[in-house]
């Protein structure tokens, strides 16, 4: 996996719409849409990716389609955290993650072809 | 004499070219003057700078006088130097609303004197006018209340609040208050984390402009549970100049890294020993190896303290040597790192972006 350039992994702006979606905007002016079910399903606490294989255990596909986001905050400098509809709330994304799984086109097919 | 009369702008213009040298801003376009007053030749103001321990205040103020005094009809300048501490925007302020900045001081391994550093840099920043509160999160070793010689604050209040120690003007707490007299605290990471949690949130800090951290040795709950909970401002890594010290400080300085905080430099304590005998110097630990790692990590050094008994002695009997003995090299040693502190956190609240989330 190529290493993120600090800009990269740097927000700028935070949005969130309701329970429906989170923005960020990263000091490289590229903007990330997260749909509340895309990121539920790429939760990356213990019980949604296996700590000792790496396998993710938790898709999308097995998250309820209407989960939403119940509140939204910062964890110190570096990461977001959200509490779901489902009740989930273990997941810690780290601002590294978040590029990583940016949903854009152009950054998923830059994932998908690497 | 025919009166000349000075305009606030041609002040204003003068002191543009007043530099500060860790901004690289002129001092007008900072905002750092205030209260500009001119009666005739007579002008005075206020040269309101990021922290009461910058290091170049003086150069400032002459800089200040001369510009102005260089106007043509400016007879007497007033310079008067305050100082008033930023806090740089962070994505969180939930945590700890009136404390302005959280610095943690790590190390790599145990025994490098990070906590001789905590105190003196804590007590070195409240001696220069800022509001200092400490908090020795080091659940292993506690030992700020020896080194600051204070004792236990007073039992937490009906609504869970605690009232912090006071000593040598600092605010003082210490996990090693959560455990009976000479009891070890045995936990495991939920436990500290909890225990740390309580140790920043429920004390009553106060108004603080520092919040200097002590934390314990390594890379383990205690660390996870600071970067999760509060923004940090930045941190400082304390290590010997010896290789094996430094390569495991390394492990901490890139903790910090992957959790976002800003590294404010890498102090090399027991840098030297001079003896008091013939006074003859001795690189014990060998000499220059934090500098050279700082160097080759891009990362401020922010100096070197003597393997010196008088320090020893001091923080043993209760009082840091910056306030003991503030004009023994040693003493020097310390305050001059804590003024690169102040400065490099200073330089951080200016270049940090505002951030919250914001409902659209």
């Amino acid at each position: 996996m190529p290493a993120l350039a600090p800009d990269q992994t740097t927000p700028v702006e935070l949005r969130k719409k309701g329970t429906e979606r989170f923005t960020v905007r990263w000091a490289d002016d590229h903007e990330s849409v997260f749909p509340s079910r895309y990121l539920r399903g790429r939760c990356p606490c213990a019980g949604c990716v296996s700590e000792t294989s790496g396998q993710r255990l938790v898709f999308e596909e097995h998250v309820n389609p209407d989960v939403g986001i119940v509140s939204a905050r910062t964890v110190g400098n570096y990461a977001l955290h959200f509490d779901w509809s489902d009740g989930h709330t273990t997941g810690i994304y780290s601002f590294d993650y978040l590029r990583r799984i940016c949903p854009c086109a152009k950054c998923a097919g830059a994932a998908s072809a690497s | 004499m025919t009166d000349v009369v000075i305009s606030e702008a041609q002040v204003l213009d003068a002191l543009r070219s007043v530099m500060d040298p860790d901004l690289h801003r002129d001092i007008v376009s900072l905002g750092f003057v205030r209260n500009l007053s001119i009666d005739r030749g007579a002008i005075a103001f206020d040269v309101n700078l990021t922290t009461p321990a910058c290091p170049v205040k003086d150069r400032l103020r002459e800089q200040s006088r001369d510009a102005v005094l260089a106007i043509p009809g400016a007879t007497d300048v007033r310079v008067n130097m305050t100082a008033e501490v930023r806090r740089p925007p962070t994505p969180s302020a939930q945590a700890l609303q009136n404390v302005r900045n959280i610095i943690a001081v790590g190390s790599g391994k145990g025994g490098v004197g990070k906590s001789t550093v905590a105190a003196n840099l804590a007590a070195s920043l409240a001696k220069s006018g800022a509001r200092v509160g400490l908090l020795d999160a080091d659940i292993y070793g506690p030992s700020i209340p020896i080194m600051m010689q204070s004792g236990r604050p007073a039992e937490p209040q009906p609504n869970n609040s605690i009232e912090p120690g006071e000593a040598h003007g600092v605010r003082l707490m210490s996990m090693g208050y959560l455990s009976p007299g000479d009891q070890p605290l045995i936990w495991r990471g939920p436990m500290a984390h909890k225990a740390l949690q309580q140790s920043l949130l429920s004390v009553n800090w106060g108004e603080l402009d520092y919040l200097i951290v002590d934390l314990p040795p390594g890379t383990g709950d205690v660390h996870l549970t600071l970067v999760q909970t509060v923004p940090v401002t930045g941190a400082v890594i304390v290590s010997t100049p010896q290789d094996v010290g430094l390569q495991i400080s390394m492990k901490t300085l890139r903790m910090f890294q992957q959790t976002k905080v800003p590294l404010l430099g890498i102090i090399e304590n027991m840098s030297y020993y001079v003896c008091p005998h013939c006074g003859g110097r001795d690189d014990i630990f060998g000499h220059g190896g934090a500098g050279d790692a700082a160097a080759s990590l891009s990362v401020p050094f922010l100096g070197e303290i003597p393997l010196d008994k008088a320090i020893r002695r001091f923080a043993d009997e209760g009082t840091p040597v910056v306030i003991a003995a503030p004009d023994s090299p040693s003493g020097r040693a310390m305050s001059e790192i804590a003024g690169k502190v102040a400065q490099q956190v200073s330089i951080r609240a200016f270049r940090h972006l505002t951030l919250s989330i914001v409902e659209e």
